[in-house]
């Protein structure tokens, strides 16, 4: 057999089909011996490489490694019998004959890529300017839909002329006065816990960046939903403030007001009809309910429980004070979760971030600005906590670590 | 069947660790890939535990028996079949009940809505949405007729229809949303007259639902569009699996599902919301199953949220020994070996041009 760096491309594809790697053959066809050689794992990391492989190249390195150790063996062919230094981590230096050679043979070694070192050095940056981006395009989105509210106000057909809809919840279940209440303190208390979870992460920066973007992105779709439009009240018990017919002052002020009072109708600030499609108390509740349990730690499986029952007894009284259609919560929660899902796997996966032919997901109208978030995260974020401000040196970190982040 | 393009099943030489190992450097440690086990992953894996991660074992190649990364396996197909057919029949159900609910348009008049204020009805839209419709359905069955791995993608598209077709039943019994327009006449309600409901449902499904075939006589169907479902899927499909530079196929199949969704609205059959929201249930979910079934590092990672969705079972029923992304490719299907027409479209998946000599 002749040597490795005498290897045509012919050869390269030989020797994958006979270690079993037959679906490396295209994607390197044009590697030769000495390239072949020179393959590293950062080059797995990339497409098209890393598209081939579960586990990031590291079989196909694994051999190659065999090679380049088979073809020193074969080039420094003087008094070496120990081929293994490679696979001893600890360096155990066992004195040979022929030590000289060897610091030779140690000079040229395989370098051994420690994950470890490389991953935790910034592969989650906090670039504040982008989260400031986010907060920014969740704030527009917030002030639109409360604009679109006030504009889609006028044109709800009053409850005389249009009557509710005819609702299966509403037709099981008579309307309780005092639950809305209940929702929108568990809403507020749901937000509450995730902004203190908040701001005891230690990745704050990205991790808020994504709850904006994906906040403005259901608001955003939501003002899609009702102002095409523009469904009935579901109740009699409604009291809709009047119509403002082209009075544009008081149109901005009522705006401000809903804005102020963060659209709740504990703060008074919710006197307006017609935002039924789709319900943005279950978003609210679904989405910082999932949040909270991907940025906090396994095993606090009874804050996961609370938060959950929080959320979704705040759902279910919405329905329980005939407040919104089955089918406004229904697609609120869909989309929520949809959203919220999709966005994780393609932050997760390296090679969602690429648009290719072989990703789907590049086709949604939000690639861009997700690339734009998510381009210099690599990995998934870890779980780790940190106090905010000063006491920087008394970096808790009691989160629980991703195991696949040291090793990666 | 054994085309010749089958490839030798990807031995799986990789050291993979205990699955109960955690800490593990593969990024499928700590769980075993749950769709990816090809058979005889279990000896393997014993020996390399014993043997460790050290460079001195040698490879005794066993000649396996060939396992096709695409196998064609009709009985799943058959049981997606009876999936979608399933659904569609509780569609219809569904309708004939919420039918009783809606309330008359003399005491529930139209909702407002956006496009229905800048745009007057036209008659005969309707119909221009439902031979568009038919078109699109036929061209796609006659290109289902010469895709080589039929079975496939037939399976895919019945598993979708009947999900999204399930969909619809649920928001269409919740909330019943009135007449979109004052045109639209409904049939009588029958109160409690079950014989009668029977026989509407099955002139419904014997019908397909389409106006132009007098089946379409019963209100409340409106969230969302059956229609606009029927349209888009078909389009991203006959999109999905055609080779990529037939551009003007594409262009002309784009124009046609566009037109009949806007006739829709334009015939002020559907309000706009069902048409949006069919539309954006309808692409999310075909991009969510191909982006799972195409991707195969998914399908070993541990942090795939798209997981989470209840029909993940059944996706990995239906896909779990689809290896590699499905090619574009053609043949007659009557096999007569030599005049196997294979289209060699652009390759869209690095996984797949390998698989395929």
């Amino acid at each position: 057999m002749k040597k490795v760096e005498q290897w045509s491309a012919e050869d390269v594809s030989d020797w994958l089909s006979k270690e079993g790697m037959p679906e490396y053959q295209d994607a390197l066809h044009q590697t030769d011996g000495p390239a072949l050689l020179r393959l590293t794992e950062a080059d797995f990391r990339n497409p098209p490489l890393s598209l081939l492989s579960c586990d990031g190249g590291q079989q196909i390195m694994e051999r190659v490694k065999t090679l380049q150790i088979e073809n020193h063996m074969v080039a420094h062919k003087n008094g070496h019998t120990n081929g293994h230094v490679v696979g001893l981590p600890n360096g155990t230096s066992k004195p040979l004959n022929g030590t000289m050679g060897r610091k030779d043979l140690r000079m040229e070694m395989v370098h051994i890529h420690i994950p470890t070192a490389e991953a935790s050095r910034s592969s989650f940056p906090t670039e504040w300017r982008k989260t400031g981006a986010a907060f920014c395009y969740a704030v527009v989105c917030f002030v639109t839909t409360t604009i679109v509210i006030s504009v889609v106000h006028e044109r709800v057909p009053s409850k005389e002329h249009t009557p509710p809809l005819p609702d299966k919840f509403f037709d099981l279940f008579n309307r309780v006065e005092w639950a809305f209440s209940i929702c929108e303190i568990n809403g507020v208390l749901l937000v509450g816990l995730w902004l203190v979870q908040w701001i005891l992460l230690k990745h704050r920066s990205i991790i808020g960046r994504r709850f904006f973007f994906i906040v403005g992105t259901l608001y955003l779709y939501r003002c899609i939903t009702m102002y095409i439009t523009t469904l009935p009240v579901p109740g009699m018990h409604f009291k809709c403030s009047p119509k403002l017919l082209g009075n544009w002052e008081a149109q901005m002020r009522r705006v401000l007001k809903m804005i102020a009072g963060g659209g709740l109708t504990i703060t008074g600030a919710h006197d307006m009809c017609g935002d039924y499609l789709y319900s943005g108390h279950t978003v609210m509740l679904t989405l910082t309910y999932l949040f909270i349990k991907e940025y906090s730690p396994k095993r606090f499986w009874y804050y996961h429980w609370f938060c959950w029952t929080l959320s979704a007894v705040g759902i279910f009284c919405i329905l329980l004070a005939h407040d919104h259609y089955t089918v406004d919560v229904v697609v609120a929660y869909f989309i929520t979760t949809r959203l919220f899902w999709w966005y994780h796997t393609m932050a997760n996966q390296q090679s969602l971030k690429e648009t290719s032919q072989g990703n789907p997901f590049s086709r949604v109208w939000w690639y861009r600005p997700f690339q734009y978030f998510e381009e210099n995260v690599s990995g998934i974020v870890p779980r780790n906590y940190q106090l905010p401000f000063s006491w920087r040196g008394l970096n808790w970190s009691r989160g629980v670590k991703y195991s696949r982040l040291d090793l990666q | 069947m054994a085309s010749q393009e089958c490839v030798d099943a990807r031995d799986p030489v990789v050291d993979i660790p205990n699955p109960g190992m955690e800490g593990a450097p593969v990024p499928n440690g700590g769980k075993t890939c749950p769709v990816h086990i090809p058979g005889g992953e279990d000896t393997k894996r014993g020996f390399r535990k014993g043997i460790g991660r050290h460079n001195d074992y040698v490879k005794i190649s066993v000649p396996d028996f060939k396992v096709s990364p695409l196998p064609m396996e009709w009985w799943k197909t058959i049981m997606a079949f009876f999936y979608a057919g399933f659904n569609l029949v509780l569609t219809t159900v569904v309708i004939t009940v919420v039918h009783e609910r809606v309330p008359p348009k003399e005491s529930s008049p139209p909702l407002p809505d956006k496009f229905f204020d800048y745009i007057d009805r036209v008659n005969w839209a309707f119909t221009v949405t439902e031979i568009n419709g038919m078109v699109l359905l036929a061209i796609w069955m006659i290109q289902l007729f010469f895709f080589r791995y039929k079975s496939i993608a037939i399976r895919r598209f019945f598993f979708l229809i009947g999900t999204l077709y399930l969909y619809r039943c649920v928001t269409m019994y919740i909330t019943t949303l009135p007449v979109p327009g004052m045109h639209m006449t409904c049939a009588p309600k029958l109160h409690g007259d079950s014989h009668a409901k029977i026989q509407r449902i099955l002139q419904l499904i014997s019908g397909g639902g389409l106006s132009i075939t007098n089946s379409h006589l019963l209100c409340g169907d409106f969230l969302y569009s059956g229609h606009t479902v029927m349209l888009t899927l078909t389009y991203l499909f006959i999109k999905e699996y055609s080779p990529r530079s037939f551009w003007w196929y594409h262009l002309m199949c784009w124009l046609l599902s566009a037109v009949g969704v806007v006739c829709i609205l334009v015939a002020h059959e559907h309000y706009s919301v069902d048409v949006v929201v069919a539309y954006f249930i309808t692409s999310r979910l075909f991009w969510w199953y191909h982006t799972m079934a195409n991707l195969q590092i998914l399908k070993c990672s541990p942090n795939n949220y798209l997981t989470n969705t209840w029909w993940n079972p059944l996706f990995n029923f239906l896909e779990r020994n689809v290896q590699t992304a499905v090619p574009c490719s053609y043949s007659w299907p009557i096999t007569c070996p030599p005049a196997c027409l294979k289209n060699p479209c652009k390759k869209y998946s690095m996984v797949q041009s390998t698989r395929e000599e």
